[in-house]
């Protein structure tokens, strides 16, 4: 382990069999984190890459060297590459006279209506206008669920019942909101399975037909190795399934149910496989370019919080 | 289904070894990486993994194994009765009798399929000549009752509940809410047993009560479970586990074991593309059978479920008659 820490200071390049060792271990480390291997994989080539050949400051350690440039790459990947700043994004709406519309999908019961709810709540605390679409015309009791939300809030909600085409409801929606000037419209989705032909088909449907301003991946904090198939399933159905030469994908994540995973993990052995959601979180970023733009941390409204990129780099390197 | 892509990759692991002329401690080494990987790619809980892989070593001594046995077979028969072994409680869970009330209840972390799958076990009783029922003890997720009315409504299966009642007018304060203060609190416990007396003088010989998603970091959830449980005396509690969850797979399930007295477990959404290693750690953390699964979200999208036959499709090995224990 020691040799892990030699100072080469004074050596001329940095060569990959240097970097090894460390990489080896902070690979490791991460995949405690339960970062996907391949992906832990990936982000050590790339580190890798970025270091050879460099030459090293003096008196550094190959060690705090790999750990920086770690940083640096973990940073980046997290680090949204277009706005989350729907607040600005909904006043940019705003002006050109139209609303803001934000789709919710993904699978069975990951937390999509709730949610919604939530961020309708924070952005009444924005004093922004928000309308609910409720366009999970499937499942039993999915427009009361949205009813009782829009009661609570005192926010009006569009429906059409059950059994309608969501596509099509969504769309009188967005007409609805614009006529009385809603600033945003939430549209609730049926949860679908990723492997599940006509229900992506639809989904996709509905997005092609209403092109909101906002894809958003509700993914549960809780699952296991399916997290990155849904989230890349999606991205891919959607491209796939659309009628349109440039299809929407997904834009955001939003991760939930953080309440229901220990942080603390019992160290001789679940440690490398234990469920951690922050790096549920680095594998659905890194496989989907999508940020994390809200987390889930229980049932009530406020239970919305933002991801903090800086936490998140340092749990992953702890 | 993606169990069969497992089954794939731990029968390709065996093939291999299949296919080596010697088999000797790196080949059965080799062997047991192969499908500890595949188990933990599948969510089976860490813990498992690594004690089935010690016992089948246990079991297949090499170096005792005289010349002449056939060694592939043991180490075969070795995974596919550890695998058995996961996923067997030992005992078979309390099966309701026709004719005979019995009340069944039903828990799970949210969203994991409950009222759904509440529907489900009713109708696949009622379609065998059963008189089930449905009670509602969920009081607290938006929109509870309306989806267990309409799934029962659906079905034609007696139900019984309470909206939750509002106060009108008063504006709502969302500051301090976690149980919505501006609504009538109704109590899921009173709910429950009201629901099973009714049911009871109706003759109805299944009495299904679905209660709120919960988890065991909340105590005071896990309180009110153990309430409605100890007010109703249910003859079996049923957890419903989604088929994706991972590595909080065991904990939850424990969690839950530990309040109420679990006794049957149902795995859910195993049309999705999740491997349903949950599953393995669900049983091995309730000590308790898994008897059904659901594989869809229509009413009929149900199936007994049966240890041995789920194990040799796990391993791909079509009949596997002549290895089951005799
Ligand atoms: N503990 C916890 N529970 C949550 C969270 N978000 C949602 N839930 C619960 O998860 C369950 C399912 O939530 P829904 O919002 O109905 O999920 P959905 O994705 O809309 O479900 P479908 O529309 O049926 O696919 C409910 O019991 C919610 O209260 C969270 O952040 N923490
Ligand atoms: N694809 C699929 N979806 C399922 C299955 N079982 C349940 N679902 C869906 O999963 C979602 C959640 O199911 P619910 O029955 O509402 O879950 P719950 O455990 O009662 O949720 P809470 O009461 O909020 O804790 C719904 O969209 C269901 O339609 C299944 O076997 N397959
Ligand atoms: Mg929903
Ligand atoms: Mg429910």
């Amino acid at each position: 382990f020691s040799s892990m820490f030699h100072s080469i200071a004074g050596k001329a390049n940095l060569e990959k069999t240097d970097l090894q060792p460390a990489l080896k271990a902070l690979k490791d480390r991460l995949m405690t984190k339960n970062v996907a291997e391949e992906i832990a994989e990936k982000l050590c080539d790339s580190v890798a890459a970025s270091l050879v050949g460099k030459k090293l400051a003096s008196f550094t350690r190959i060690s705090s060297t790999v750990q920086s440039a770690m940083e640096d790459a973990l940073v980046r990947i997290l680090t949204p590459k277009r706005s989350i700043d729907i607040l600005r994004d909904v006043h940019a709406a705003k002006e050109q006279g139209k609303p803001y519309v934000v789709v919710f999908v993904g699978v069975n019961g990951v937390g999509k209506s709730t949610n919604l709810a939530k961020v309708a709540y924070w952005l009444l605390q924005h004093k922004v206008s928000v309308m609910m679409a409720a366009c999970d015309t499937f499942r039993s009791g999915a427009v009361e669920q949205l009813r009782t939300h829009a009661r609570r809030l005192q926010i009006p909600i569009f429906e059409k019942g059950y059994e309608k085409d969501p596509a099509i409801v969504a769309k009188e929606a967005i007409q609805e909101a614009t006529r009385n000037g809603s600033d945003v419209v939430l549209v609730d989705t049926a949860g679908r399975m990723q492997d599940n032909e006509p229900l992506m088909r639809a989904l996709s449907k509905l997005i092609y037909l209403n092109n909101p301003d906002l894809v958003l991946f509700v993914g549960e904090a809780l699952v296991g190795n399916d997290a990155v198939d849904q989230l890349s399933k999606f991205n891919q159905k959607l491209a796939d399934l659309s009628t349109s030469p440039n299809p929407r994908l997904i834009d955001g994540i939003l991760l939930t149910k953080f309440d229901t995973i220990d942080d603390k993990v019992d160290p001789p052995f679940s440690s490398i496989y234990c469920l951690s959601e922050v790096g549920a979180a680095l594998s659905m970023v890194y496989i989907s370019g999508a940020p994390v733009m809200f987390v889930g941390c229980g049932q009530s409204y406020t239970d919305l919080k933002k991801l903090n990129v800086k936490s998140i780099v340092k749990t992953l390197l702890k | 289904m993606v169990l069969a892509q497992l089954g794939g990759s731990i029968s390709r692991a065996l093939q291999q070894m299949s296919n080596a002329t010697i088999i000797d401690e790196k080949v059965l080494n080799e062997c047991l990486n192969e499908i500890t990987r595949a188990l933990l790619q599948a969510d089976v809980q860490f813990k498992l993994v690594r004690d089935m892989s010690t016992n089948i070593k246990k079991i297949v001594n090499l170096g005792d194994l005289a010349a002449g046995h056939n060694k592939r077979r043991i180490i075969q028969q070795a995974v596919f009765n550890e695998l058995c072994k996961m996923l067997d409680a030992g005992k078979p869970s309390f099966t309701p009798k026709k004719g005979k009330p019995s009340i069944v209840m039903f828990v799970g972390l949210q969203g994991s399929g409950k009222t759904t799958t509440c529907t489900k076990y009713a109708y696949y009783h009622q379609k065998k000549g059963w008189k089930p029922a449905l009670v509602c003890a969920d009081t607290f997720r938006a929109g509870a009752f309306d989806q267990l009315k309409q799934n029962a409504t659906k079905a034609k299966i007696p139900f019984y509940g309470r909206r939750m009642a509002t106060f009108s007018g008063s504006r709502y304060s969302v500051m301090v809410l976690p149980r919505w203060p501006n609504e009538i609190a109704s109590d899921p416990v009173k709910i429950a047993v009201e629901g099973v007396e009714r049911f009871k003088k109706e003759n109805c010989d299944l009495i299904i009560i679905d209660t709120s998603g919960r988890h065991k970091q909340e105590a005071a959830l896990f309180e009110e479970m153990r309430q409605v449980s100890e007010a109703t005396k249910p003859d079996l509690v049923i957890f419903v586990m989604d088929s994706s969850i991972g590595q909080a797979a065991f904990d939850q399930a424990q969690a839950f074991k530990q309040s109420v007295a679990v006794g049957a477990v149902i795995i859910t959404k195993m049309d999705g593309h999740a491997k349903g290693g949950g599953a393995l750690s669900a049983v091995a953390a309730t000590k308790s059978p898994v008897i059904f699964i659901g594989t869809g979200e229509h009413m009929d999208e149900f199936e007994v479920f049966d240890a041995k036959p789920f194990v040799s499709r796990l391993l791909g090995m079509g009949d596997l008659s002549g290895f089951m224990d005799k």
